[in-house]
């Protein structure tokens, strides 16, 4: 028991963290003042690598249309939940404040990244093969972008763990 | 490390096979499992869950006959299988038999979550998405709550259940500390 604690307390502690940012982030004044404007920035980027490759897309709010498909990029599709569980877990893990900065800073870029070539290459199978659109936007794009943020994670606690020299992730 | 994401990769295709080819049957569990917990919250015992190749209707006795009745995307709610077996997959032994056993422990209480994550949508439907049904048979109160619960399932309640399941049950058996690169580093220093 004593050998699980520090686990079981990461547990806890990653729970209550992401259920108080999921609170927060739901909370309608937070949702229209940071969230919504955050995905409309998030589809405005994606509509310009896509006009970059040829697809004639137009952007209102978060809404991309081109003359044959249009998609409105809704939470779930903004990277959102994939940096909430990244930021509570980095959080929850035992180590020093600049080291989670750090974590969270390189996984929100990379995270985006991520996201931005999810949405480009959703709207593109809207397009050109729709029959897969739906699998890959329910299942496959989701679960690549949160085991990302969950690999990164790990890989981050890893690090952290080694450059304290105490033995604490069982995932390393 | 390109072994682990090569099995990583390897879990994820056969989380997915997995849940693709059990959809249907697994919906039908899913039904038959929430029907008797919905009855159990209700005075007059009107809900039935129809399990189809889509998803799950609901059905009330009380619904009037011409009105459409709403769909439960069963796929929607379980797909974090795929992601519990790819996390599974990037443990270090992934064919080992205690991360194969524990594998199978994390799916039984991932589908305990699904029955969850089913009658919490149900709920949520009833809640907010009849109307004026709705407004009249449930509060302000129990409005939002059932709304909550169902958006924090979809937006990460779904991932985060496999992650703690993974975190908490996934093979101890492997290294906890530095690299192994790491650890040939420092021996020759």
């Amino acid at each position: 028991m004593r050998k699980n604690r520090p686990a079981v307390l990461f547990l806890i502690s990653f729970a209550v963290l992401l259920v108080s940012f999921y609170l927060l982030i739901a909370w309608n004044p937070v949702n229209d003042a940071v969230i919504v404007p955050f995905t409309a920035g998030i589809t405005s980027v994606s509509a310009l690598v896509l006009n970059a490759l040829g697809e004639g897309v137009t952007v209102v709010g978060t809404r991309m249309s081109s003359a044959r498909f249009a998609v409105d990029v809704e939470n779930g599709c903004n990277g959102v939940e994939a940096m909430l569980l990244l930021v509570s877990a980095v959080i929850a893990f035992p180590s020093r404040l600049r080291p989670k900065i750090t974590g969270i800073l390189i996984g929100f870029v990379l995270i985006q990244l991520l996201n931005l070539v999810r949405v480009v290459s959703l709207f593109w199978l809207g397009v050109h093969n729709p029959r897969l659109f739906q699998i890959f936007h329910t299942a496959i794009w989701q679960t690549v972008i949160v085991l990302c943020a969950l690999t990164f994670f790990t890989l981050w606690s890893r690090r952290v763990t080694e450059r304290r020299g105490t033995v604490e992730n069982p995932h390393s | 490390m390109k072994t682990r994401i090569l099995s990583a990769v390897g879990g994820l295709t056969l989380g997915l096979l997995v849940w693709l080819g059990l959809s249907e049957s697994y919906g039908s569990f899913l039904a038959r499992v929430n029907e008797p917990l919905l009855r159990m919250t209700e005075e007059r015992k009107v809900s039935r869950l129809i399990a189809r190749p889509d998803g799950i209707v609901v059905e009330r006795t009380d619904f009037p006959r011409s009105s459409p009745r709403p769909v439960v995307p069963i796929s929607d709610l379980t797909f974090n299988v795929i992601l519990l077996m790819a996390l599974f997959g990037w443990s270090r032994a992934p064919l080992a038999t205690r991360n194969v056993s524990r594998l199978c422990i994390a799916l039984l209480l991932l589908s305990l979550t699904h029955v969850l994550g089913v009658f919490v949508t149900v709920k949520a439907i009833y809640a907010l998405k009849l109307g004026s049904w709705s407004q009249a048979h449930y509060s302000r109160f129990e409005r939002n709550v059932w709304g909550v619960l169902e958006h924090f399932y979809r937006l990460v309640g779904m991932y985060a259940f496999a992650f703690v399941l993974w975190w908490g049950l996934g093979t101890r058996g492997v290294e906890a500390g530095p690299s192994k690169a790491r650890r040939q580093r420092v021996s020759k220093t």
